[in-house]
């Protein structure tokens, strides 16, 4: 396939987008990380992982 | 703990540091770095703290003492990279608690020092969404003799 110059513009477009949403998710006031966290901590808890070693795992309770 | 004298000083450092700076990743324990109070060295820096914890009716789970619902993992400053990080932490708020965080910039060097492959993750995220003190970290890298590591992995990145 050749370049596609519009194409590769609107990809750059997608990941400077991306991009942004990282850096304003850094910037949320720490309560609101900390919920966000947890919503991660709920979603990940039951995802079994490729190590070996048994990590002690839980949702918080705040 | 500190006004009981159990510790001389404290820090949270680890993953919920960074969730201080950066955007939120996955964590399950906060870390806390301490120095125990004087007589407590090794095993007694430990014990000393979840036996106080423990006291209080705190519940041990593996490494982990579970403290209102957060599994806390205590941790004795280990080198002087650490204790210089716990010396010089910021005083943040998190409701209406003020607590010792460690600073990016130290936070970005213990990664550095410790260099597992999550510390690497997390480090690219520190350069792409922190706003740290490049000067401060300079020297911070420059004193622990880690300037070298990080032009490496800055330049891989």
């Amino acid at each position: 396939m050749k370049p596609d110059a519009a194409r590769w513009d609107e990809v750059q477009k997608i990941f400077k987008a991306k991009e942004q949403f990282h850096k304003d998710r850094a910037r949320l006031p720490i309560e609101e990380k900390i919920k966000i966290l947890v919503e991660l901590q709920n979603l990940a808890i039951d995802i079994p992982t490729a190590s070996k070693k048994k990590r002690f795992k839980m949702v918080w309770e705040i | 703990m500190l006004s009981k004298g159990i510790v001389k000083k404290y820090a949270v450092g680890g993953a919920v540091a960074a969730i201080f700076y950066v955007e939120p990743i996955l964590t399950y324990d906060l870390d806390v770095f301490f120095e125990p109070s004087e007589g407590n060295d090794g095993l007694l820096a430990l014990s000393s703290v979840y036996d106080h914890l423990k006291r209080k009716g705190y519940k041990v789970e593996k490494e982990h003492i579970i403290v209102e619902g957060i599994p806390v993992q205590f941790l004795p400053i280990y080198n002087d990279l650490v204790e210089e990080a716990v010396d010089n932490a910021a005083r943040l708020k998190y409701r209406d608690t003020t607590v010792n965080v460690l600073t990016q910039e130290y936070l970005i060097a213990i990664m550095i020092q410790t260099a597992r492959p999550k510390d690497k993750e997390r480090i690219v995220k520190f350069l792409d969404e922190g706003n740290f003190d490049e000067t401060q970290l300079e020297k911070i890298l420059e004193k622990h003799d880690l300037k070298t590591a990080f032009g490496m992995f800055r330049r891989l990145k």
